[in-house]
């Protein structure tokens, strides 16, 4: 069997998912022992002019370039992965959503703003069809390689629907608010084994927000450590902005 | 029935003596009047007066992650090799209502079919517990199901009489310890008075905590199948599992297979799960048998007061209070019941 031709691109992000594979060490040797790495910009410079077998695709569409580019890339791809909070959610480029369009690339381009034609933060399915996810800012090397290894197999791989709390309840963590902090993990995806958690800081919601937060139980819990509904937005809007697009639909 | 004393400032050398034989896990604090087992070699890293901590100690008898199996696919073959992952310890300091959560598991896991990785692990695990002189909170319902005493599960049991612990001793592997570490002194009869002492003012101390007659627990679960209660629960609950990871006889798991690169070898591995998340009665098609938070809620207060009374004649409530404790939405265990008593009068 021909080893699968795999590709990284990136779009809008700080190439920090890309650090991250390429950080992985001795997996990552493991990793191009089962597959063919034809473009990955952070660590070779070949392009490759024929069909792709897996795109990996990092960061947000912020620009209709971007949207061409990545519909491109979708015609050319057997199989698409999303990765990292910017591809699978939108992330902290979404906080762009908040501000009128020309005011903020006027902001940004001062004098040259008309160079620069721009639309919303939109995250990769937002745009094209995605086979596959690997959420969070970064991504946990362990998930990309349990990712890897499902599309490899050729079997699907389902993101874990429940909160950041079931896995940081396991690894037996104080509770972020029983020492007076707010923390995003009862409405944020699990899959991440509590990362940030574990290492002392809050769960900032990278992962995106479960299919069904409980509102009304999130609602009672706000009252009760008298976080207001602003605060709370504006927290879930750091990583999560993006999600509007789809309700608004 | 055979008693030693072990006098305070030997607690220290006792504890030294036996990390240098096993691990010793027991209870320290982690802050924020939170405490977890965790592995000692000194007796001032034990918290003696502790509440219940964050995951009982059947992390040690049911781990989070375990690998069950070994598989190998290669050349065309379907080889699968069993595993059991254990390690030899000592539990110190384990609470009466958290053996009362061990013997639970006993029960489910010496059922059959029997699984042999529970049971091979159990007989590894050495128990000292160490008896509660007071409530440790609000949250605590242990004598509503007879846990505020011990009713055995354990090798040693230390008393906290003041300067010495009283230590009855219940198995073969208990007196082990006892002539091993060397530290122990006999017990008289001014000793055991002391002890009679304290159970005596325990008995003004633990009164039933909910207004029911434990025997007719069974009962108000039956009558109360349809009850608001569970849907009132339902709009407070957030299904994050926090309840059921932290009770000490849920052990409900999920099973997986990790592959390795060559997608050839892997291993199996089990995993805690909940009942309390929405994938957890979901099946293929899409079909889930407990949709709404209520219904889940109420799958989990039946299987510690009414399904495991029918089947193994005893509650799968221990009285620990953790899932109220740790509960964000103030879900508690003893106002459910209180609910549940007040709807059915």
């Amino acid at each position: 069997m021909n080893k699968p031709k795999v590709a990284f691109f990136d779009f809008a992000c700080c190439e920090g998912c890309q650090l991250q594979v390429a950080n992985l060490g001795e997996q990552l040797l493991d990793i191009l022992g089962v597959i063919d790495v034809v473009e990955f910009r952070e660590v070779m410079s070949e392009k490759w002019n024929k069909e792709y077998d897996v795109a990996i695709i990092e960061g947000s569409i912020t620009t209709p370039h971007a949207v061409d580019r990545i519909k491109k890339i979708r015609k050319r791809s057997k199989v698409l992965i999303a990765y990292g909070s910017c591809a699978t959610i939108g992330g902290i480029n979404g906080m762009k959503n908040n501000f009128e369009l020309d005011e903020i690339r006027e902001h940004v381009y001062p004098d040259n703003a008309k160079h620069f034609p721009t639309i919303p933060t939109m995250a990769v399915d937002q745009v094209v069809k995605v086979d596959y996810y690997v959420n969070g800012c970064p991504i946990y090397p362990p998930e990309f390689l349990k990712v890897i290894k499902a599309v490899l197999k050729g079997i699907p791989y389902a993101v874990p629907d429940k909160a950041v709390c079931a896995e940081c309840k396991l690894n037996e963590n104080v509770c972020m608010y029983e020492k007076g902090v707010i923390c995003l993990g009862p409405v944020t995806k699990a899959g991440c084994n509590s990362w940030c958690i574990n290492n002392g800081n809050i769960c900032y919601g990278c992962r995106g927000v479960v299919t069904n937060p409980q509102e009304q139980a999130q609602n009672d819990i706000m009252v009760k450590y008298k976080i207001s509904l602003d605060l709370m937005l504006n927290k879930m809007n750091m990583y999560n902005k993006c999600r509007e697009i789809d309700k608004d639909e | 029935m055979k008693y030693v004393i072990l006098k305070k400032n030997k607690l220290d050398e006792f504890i030294v003596n036996l990390s240098k034989q096993k691990k010793v896990m027991a209870p320290v604090s982690k802050g924020y009047n939170n405490y977890a087992f965790e592995e000692v070699t000194r007796g001032g890293q034990i918290a003696l007066k502790y509440i219940p901590t964050i995951l009982p100690p059947k992390k040690y008898f049911m781990p989070q992650y375990e690998t069950v199996v070994e598989y190998d696919t290669k050349d065309g073959k379907q080889n699968m090799e069993a595993i059991v992952e254990y390690d030899e310890m000592i539990l110190f300091g384990v609470h009466t209502c958290d053996l009362a959560g061990i013997q639970s598991l006993n029960v489910v896991f010496s059922d059959r079919p029997k699984d042999l990785n529970y049971i091979i692990r159990k007989n590894k695990i050495i128990l000292i517990g160490l008896e509660c002189n007071d409530y440790c909170d609000e949250h605590a319902s242990c004598k509503l199901v007879n846990n505020e005493l011990p009713n055995g599960g354990y090798d040693l049991f230390f008393t906290d009489l003041g300067d010495f612990f009283l230590v009855h001793v219940n198995t073969w592997e208990g007196e082990n310890l006892i002539s091993l570490t060397k530290v122990f002194e006999p017990a008289d009869d001014i000793h055991m008075k002391k002890r009679e002492k304290l159970r005596a003012k325990k008995r003004e101390i633990f009164k039933n905590e909910v207004k029911i007659n434990p025997d007719q627990i069974p009962d108000l679960f039956d009558r109360s199948h349809n009850s608001k209660v569970w849907y009132k629960l339902g709009e407070r609950c957030l299904s994050c599992g926090n309840c059921t990871n932290v009770c000490p006889t849920c052990h409900c798991f999920d099973v997986e297979d990790e592959i390795n690169l060559d997608l050839k070898t892997g291993k199996r591995i089990r995993i805690w799960d909940s009942c309390q998340h929405e994938s957890f009665a979901k099946v293929a098609g899409g079909e889930n048998f407990r949709r709404k938070a209520a219904g889940r809620q109420r799958h989990r207060y039946f299987r510690k007061f009414k399904y495991p009374v029918d089947k193994f004649s005893r509650y799968f409530c221990t009285g620990c209070g953790r899932c109220s404790r740790t509960c964000m939405a103030d879900i508690r265990l003893k106002e459910t019941l209180d609910d549940l008593i007040k709807e059915s009068i």
